[in-house]
């Protein structure tokens, strides 16, 4: 008998294990392949507090705060390398002015800047047609392998348990209790269900009969990476929208790590030509150099998107007790510590004081969409 | 140094013009025609590079564009496979110590639309089994592609100094190169076989029925190749066996120092010792006698000889000894191999102390088997299997080199390390097959891929076939 069951080994998951391990809760995350394979290890491993709107900017300037903190606790790497949003029309400017506005009032330092401060940051930057940037220099990334590792191990030393190839077949309930969960490796009872299987929670939602409406759902996103160059030549997240939502930054191995935004619903993961061709395309033209670098490998990864791109986190009050947690639409890896930090407070105390009403799960059911939360790969 | 005399090749009549290349600044002659390596070698270059954590120094090893031991920067481009780029009138190569740094003042380039060439059938690979497959797919009818990444055609029977056995119409008695000689004079025949050089198959795709393979031309060119079948005959890459030091600078792949002075007339070096005692160490041993080069032993592990026993005579006949039930424990010398320390082994294969023996060599050739190169099988969803007998993971296939996926063939040394014999005639069969399964071909051909079956047979019935034949029944399915 465990008191929490996460449903879903991915970064979400076994940060929230560690969260409430740390809380004395006895826990356990079931995950039907190995820890990190479904979307976190696939994922572009940026992290960053450049949103639109109050709720995501002040979430994630405390995951940033957490993410600096566990990455010294536990020994993984995460750089506070900024984030460059390149900007080439009057239009997005004055969208950037006004989102550098609400970051700063909530102590974010975003700031704009001009081509040529730009092309200090990153001397490989094409500037040609770049009339402006937003700069933060306190967003970053993090190695999602060591880190998701990480949370794993601290979780297990804290005595949770993580159960690996064990695929979740059905969730019993009786009388809106929940008894226990169905697995290929046998029955798990508890009381408490967390869904935390991001592209896959609908599946889950279904099991446990969830009697509302939660969009989620799964679109194919890839992302590349090249022959290793020298490091430091690209430190930031480098975006641009005009290049099809591209992203793209130099992992500590030296290999240029992104995407662009080409997404095909549902559940096939083959990687594409055309992808490979577009984003061979949009990144020369970003960074010239580029040209003389090989691909090595082009693979693809879940975004779970939600209509208004926030993910749905929050206590089903039909269902005693379950919990849905997904729905990331690509900010999975980056939330995952804040995320992990509230979710932790929703089930040992019932409130945290972070706003997370911005992502109640009832908002579809309700019609009550947030604006689209600023997205990009 | 260059070859000028030889018994059977003649290399004057090869080169091509006299052009100037640029190592880290410095002059150097070179020859139309030969890849960038080969240059350097004959030049006395095996440094090519210094590894970026250690700083070991890096030379030449598989010479077919397979490894990443000659990657150098070729006109500011880094990570260039110099051993299957040609010279070009002053080009300017340097050696890789670090990782590249990438200029800042790079112009953003122009996109171009790939080029489309659309076929009934896409060759990857012209060796023995590619060519075979792109004749008699055409005979039967078919418009086809066919592509490889060196700059000539014949794989690997363009170095191949012996003379073949069999029977005559498996070209028994001659050799190698004549083989890729007339193979190609066969394929120019044929006005519906298209021949692109230079251009690596990058990717093999599945549009609905037809098949896409992504190609890249002289390293920059996007090419689309579309078929409505697939042959894949990459052929194979060459193994490396631990030793201390077995990264130095004149540890040559035995293709590698063929490729050298059997295609492009450059001395591999003075002093040879070559480790293992199959049909190539054998030949190669040989091979490099033909060419002036001294042979100080063959090493052999294994308590026999692993190669024909005509081969092994001919060997000591000439003088070299063959070291059975021996093994090499490492290779010395500071920035090359300088000389190789060789032991004898006992019977749990451990170094028996006090048996060591020094060889003063510049070489060690490394003849220790092939395995098969299936990346872009694996790649489009081919089904793997394990099969030692065949050299390490191959594909599934059925009896016509058809692979798990409808429209996939396979043929040569990527189904299995063989011999070029077998690769030829499983090439006419995926040639047919493909043809046949593109609906092109009449049904008349299926006795023609009977008649290439049974000679299969025969050939493996030898006491040499024993080894494919158990590997075969793992892996050809009905």
């Amino acid at each position: 008998m465990s008191e929490v069951t996460i449903i879903g080994g991915g970064i979400t998951g076994v940060a929230l294990a560690y969260e409430l391990a740390k809380r004395g809760y006895e826990v356990t995350v079931l995950e039907r392949r190995f820890i990190g394979s479904g979307s976190t290890f696939r994922c572009g491993t940026g992290i960053r507090q450049q949103f639109g709107d109050e709720a995501n900017i002040q979430v994630m300037k405390r995951s940033v705060e957490l993410w600096k903190k566990y990455s010294e606790d536990f020994g993984f790497p995460f750089t506070q390398s900024g984030y460059l949003f390149l900007l080439y029309s009057e239009e997005e400017i004055e969208d950037f002015k006004n989102n550098i506005k609400l970051q700063n009032k909530f102590g974010v330092p975003t700031r704009l800047i001009t081509p040529e401060e730009a092309k200090e940051i990153v001397p490989l930057l094409n500037i040609e047609d770049v009339l402006a940037a937003s700069w933060n220099p306190t967003d970053g990334k993090a190695d999602p392998f060591k880190a998701t590792m990480a949370f794993a191990r601290e979780a297990k030393e804290l005595g949770a348990k993580i159960y690996e190839y064990t695929e979740v077949k059905d969730i019993v309930v009786e009388n809106g209790e929940i008894k226990g969960v169905k697995t290929n490796k046998g029955f798990f009872s508890t009381g408490t269900v967390v869904n935390a299987t991001n592209a896959w929670a609908k599946l889950i939602n279904a099991m446990a009969e969830v009697p509302i409406t939660i969009p989620i759902e799964p679109y194919k996103h890839q992302a590349i990476i090249t022959q290793p160059m020298k490091s430091g030549q690209i430190n930031p997240m480098v975006i641009s929208f005009k290049h099809r939502d591209a992203y793209l930054t130099q992992t500590a191995h030296g290999g240029i790590v992104g995407g662009v935004g080409l997404e095909e619903h549902g559940y096939d993961l083959t990687p594409t030509y055309e992808f490979l061709k577009e984003v061979t395309k949009q990144f020369i033209q970003i960074i010239p150099a580029l040209k003389d670098l090989r691909i090595l490998r082009v693979w693809a990864g879940f975004y779970a998107k939600t209509p208004d791109s926030n993910p749905a986190i929050g206590r089903i009050n039909e269902i005693d007790e379950y919990y849905i947690v997904a729905g990331f639409s690509g900010h999975g890896f980056m939330m995952a510590p804040v995320v992990a930090e509230g979710v932790a407070d929703l089930i040992t105390k019932g409130k945290t004081n972070l706003p997370f009403w911005w992502y109640d799960p009832y908002r579809f059911e309700r019609g009550e969409l947030r604006s689209k939360a600023i997205q990009m790969g | 140094m260059r070859l000028t005399e030889h018994p059977i090749l003649n290399f004057q009549e090869r080169r091509g013009k006299k052009v100037t290349i640029y190592f880290e600044g410095q002059p150097i002659e070179a020859y139309e025609g030969e890849t960038i390596v080969m240059a350097l070698h004959a030049a006395g270059i095996r440094v090519l590079a210094h590894t970026f954590q250690k700083d070991r120094p890096r030379g030449l090893f598989c010479a077919i564009g397979k490894c990443a031991s000659c990657l150098m920067t070729v006109n500011g481009i880094p990570n260039v496979r110099t051993c299957i780029t040609l010279v070009e009138d002053g080009m300017q190569i340097t050696k890789q110590k670090a990782k590249p740094k990438l200029p800042t003042t790079a112009k953003p380039p122009k996109w171009k639309d790939p080029e489309k060439i659309d076929a009934d059938i896409v060759i990857i690979g012209g060796g023995p089994a590619g060519l075979m497959a792109a004749i008699y797919a055409s005979d039967a009818g078919a418009k086809v592609a066919l592509l490889d990444e060196n700059p000539m055609l014949g794989g690997q029977l363009v170095k191949q100094t012996h003379k073949f056995f069999g029977k005559r119409e498996q070209f028994a008695g001659v050799r190698g190169v004549k083989i890729a000689d007339i193979l190609e004079e066969e394929v120019k025949k044929r006005e519906n076989i298209k021949v692109f050089l230079e251009t690596s198959a990058i990717a093999l795709l599945q549009e609905d029925d037809t098949k896409l393979v992504v190609g890249v031309r002289k390293n920059k060119e996007l090419v689309e190749f579309r078929g409505k079948a697939v042959i894949v005959a990459t052929g194979a890459m060459e193994r490396m066996i631990p030793f201390e030091n077995n990264d130095l600078p004149g540890i040559y792949g035995a293709g590698a120092i063929q490729t050298l002075m059997n295609t492009y007339g450059v001395k591999p070096g003075d002093r040879v010792l070559i480790i293992g005692a199959g049909n190539v160490g054998l030949i190669l041993a040989y091979q490099l006698i033909q060419a002036g080069v001294e042979v100080k032993a063959i090493v052999e592990a294994l308590p026999k000889i692993g190669g024909y026993f005509v081969h092994a005579a001919k060997v000591r006949r000439l003088g070299v000894p063959i070291l059975t039930r021996h093994t090499i424990l490492r290779a010395e010398g500071k920035e090359k191999v300088e000389r190789a320390i060789v032991a004898q082994i006992d019977e749990n294969w451990k170094p028996i102390p006090g048996t060591e023996k020094v060889f003063e060599v510049d070489v060690i050739a490394l003849a220790v088997g092939l395995r098969p190169s299936i990346e872009l099988l694996h790649q489009v969803g081919c089904q793997i299997k394990y099969a030692p007998e065949l050299g390490g993971h191959v594909v599934i296939r059925d009896k016509r080199l058809e692979t798990t996926i409808k429209g996939i063939f396979v043929a040569g040394d990527s189904a299995g390390i063989e011999e070029a014999t077998t690769a030829m005639l499983e090439g006419k069969i995926a040639g047919i097959a493909a043809a046949l399964s593109a609906g092109i071909a009449s049904p008349e051909w299926l006795k023609e891929i009977e008649k290439a079956q049974k000679e299969l047979d025969e050939f493996r019935s030898g006491p040499f076939g024993r080894k494919v034949l158990k590997g075969l029944e793992k892996v050809v399915v009905e």
